[in-house]
């Protein structure tokens, strides 16, 4: 299956992002916002994911790749934990360690999936 | 040695066929005095060593094969692809002394060919097989070198022969170039030329007397490979 | 005319050396024996290089035209065939520096690296047969590697009848099978020890004792050779499914290993939040 990076990135992210958001099931104070927080998730895996995929078109190097997608997922874990209050704080643990992994986990497969386009010389 | 089996063996460059092609152009007396001259010595002394016997009665069990046992299609039964010509006329001088073992059988053939007492040599520690190898390297020599003398007669290059007999030939210690050049009032160049000379010459009366019993390019390169050290 | 030991041994050591007077060598000593003839180094007055000659008592027919016929990075250059003024036949051709490969392996030489050099020589094999030609006596003094890597394979085309125990395919003819027989030898002649399995059954199945059941060509047991080092399945052996899952293993080892962190992070946290 030959698939562009780009839209290999923000489908893996998607699909990353809504199960890592899925796991908030798991916890009850959050169960009946879990719409909201799948949707969020999702959001975040497929910025992520684009931003990744981009990163490994310029950048073919694997431990970059998951360093970049580990700080992408860190950073907008971050912001989304900013945004949101789960029993009066800030669920910065709960949201960006997981999602600082998630990022790896994306940055590391954006760079190994995928038809490269552009960025490899044509023959 | 005999002349008569030295034959037309000094004619330079030779033109000696191989074993196969003699055998098979119908020569096969030639063959057979080629073999003889060569696998006498080496034969007479396997049979004294293998088979523990005297003087007198190995001469006669040698003679006996050389006369009865080489037949035609001796030559023709030989498998190249099996063993050397050498190991196949050992084996089938061990098959001969056998089967003259309990025969009392003495013939005395006389006759065309005629030999040269052999000496008695001290008792050695080596095997018959490898004392074969060693009479047949220095029969081949031997046999090699009357050549060489020989055609230095014809081509009048005694001086040669008797640079390379005083060098090469010494028993014990060598003269020096030097000693060689003043002995014989020529430039020592002219001494590592000679010597140069007469090596390849008698090299190729080597070659000759191997390739005369031996079956082919194959068998020649792998015999002359046991010739030299 | 008797000759006394010591003179015949004399005779035996002074003729035996080249004369190359006449020839633009300049002989230096000798290097080795092998097959048919014996090998001397030489230098090349005229291209002032130093060269390897191997002089044979006689030629054997189309061995120069041969070798001279493959030319292939593993196969060592021919520059000249001749004869000798004395008579016998020369070939001159690369002197390789280097170690044969008997001497190469107890240099305890990376598998990796070992692995490399079965690769060249395949694909030097794999080329000569591509051009109708059989080595015949493929073994490990007949491989050497050079300085920097370089493998060469020497002695083609030489119908070794004696054969090399080890080496020499059971079955009498001598055809790609047999050189594949060969080569699966060489390549068990280089694994360590304890061999890796999977490399162990590809030199079994090279030297499988029914011609039909080796690879059916020398690229065949390339690829299957790269499967290894690649991590996939190696179509010689029928790997027991722990095995499968622990190469299944390495070769995600990264991914695995994220996802693992990702499941400790989710418990660790999910736990942590009730203390």
């Amino acid at each position: 299956m030959t698939m562009n990076k780009i839209l290999a990135g923000v489908l893996l992210g998607l699909v990353l992002g809504a199960l890592d958001g899925g796991t908030a099931w798991f916890y009850p104070e959050a169960r009946p916002l879990i719409t909201g927080i799948l949707v969020g998730s999702s959001f975040k895996g497929m910025v992520v994911g684009l931003l990744s995929a981009w990163f490994a078109r310029k950048v073919q190097s694997t431990a970059w790749g998951i360093t970049v997608g580990a700080g992408l997922g860190l950073l907008f874990a971050f912001l989304v934990a900013a945004n949101d209050t789960l029993n009066g704080r800030h669920p910065y643990l709960e949201i960006m360690v997981p999602g600082f992994v998630v990022g790896a986990i994306i940055g590391f497969v954006t760079q190994r999936v995928g038809t490269p386009g552009t960025a490899v010389k044509e023959q | 040695m005999d002349t008569a089996i030295g034959g037309a063996y000094h004619r330079f460059p030779s033109t000696r066929l191989s074993l196969v092609e003699a055998a098979a152009t119908g020569l096969p007396n030639e063959a057979l005095e080629r073999v003889i001259a060569l696998y006498w010595k080496p034969v007479y002394r396997f049979i004294r060593l293998k088979f523990r016997k005297d003087n007198e009665d190995a001469k006669d069990l040698t003679q006996g094969f050389f006369t009865t046992a080489l037949e035609r299609d001796f030559f023709a039964r030989f498998d190249p692809g099996k063993a050397s010509f050498r190991t196949y006329l050992r084996m089938a001088v061990e098959r001969f002394a056998q089967n003259q073992y309990a025969a009392a059988n003495r013939q005395k053939r006389g006759g065309d060919i005629e030999f040269e007492p052999v000496d008695e040599r001290a008792a050695t520690t080596e095997s018959p097989e490898q004392a074969f190898e060693r009479e047949w390297q220095r029969q081949l020599f031997a046999l090699s070198l009357d050549d060489l003398r020989a055609h230095c007669e014809e081509c009048g290059k005694q001086l040669h022969y008797r640079i390379f007999e005083a060098y090469d030939l010494a028993e014990g210690e060598r003269p020096s170039y030097a000693d060689l050049a003043a002995r014989h009032g020529i430039p020592e160049t002219a001494v590592t030329n000679h010597l140069a000379w007469a090596r390849r010459t008698l090299r190729g009366f080597v070659t000759d007397r191997v390739r005369g019993t031996t079956s082919g390019p194959r068998e020649l390169n792998e015999e002359m490979r046991r010739v030299w050290i | 005319m008797d000759l006394g030991d010591s003179v015949l041994d004399h005779l035996r050591q002074v003729a035996a050396l080249p004369d190359l007077a006449g020839t633009h060598y300049e002989l230096e000593c000798e290097i080795g024996r092998g097959g048919m003839g014996v090998v001397y180094a030489a230098r090349d007055r005229e291209l002032d290089r130093r060269v390897a000659l191997k002089v044979l008592e006689v030629a054997l027919a189309g061995e120069a035209q041969l070798i001279a016929k493959l030319e292939h990075p593993a196969v060592v250059p021919i520059y000249e065939a001749g004869t000798l003024p004395d008579g016998r036949a020369f070939y001159a051709m690369k002197l390789v520096t280097g170690l044969r490969l008997d001497g190469y392996v107890a240099g305890l030489a990376s598998l990796a690296k070992r692995l490399e050099v079965i690769r060249r020589v395949g694909e030097a094999l794999a080329f000569a047969h591509a051009r109708g030609f059989i080595h015949r006596d493929l073994k490990p003094q007949n491989v050497m590697v050079g300085e920097f890597g370089e493998v060469y394979v020497m002695d083609w085309g030489v119908d070794a009848v004696a054969g090399t125990p080890g080496f020499r395919a059971p079955d009498a003819r001598l055809d790609r099978r047999s050189d594949i027989y060969a080569l699966g030898g060489l390549l068990q002649f280089l694994l360590p020890v304890p061999p890796p399995p999977a490399l162990q059954a590809i030199a079994a199945k090279a030297m499988s004792a029914d011609p039909a059941a080796r690879y059916s060509d020398v690229a065949a047991f390339l690829l299957d050779m790269e499967r290894f080092q690649e991590g996939l399945a190696v179509e010689a052996w029928a790997e027991p499914w722990w095995h499968r899952l622990r190469r299944y293993g390495a070769r995600n080892a990264v991914l695995l290993w994220l996802l693992a962190a990702y499941a400790a992070v989710k418990f660790l946290l999910f736990f942590l939040r009730n203390l």
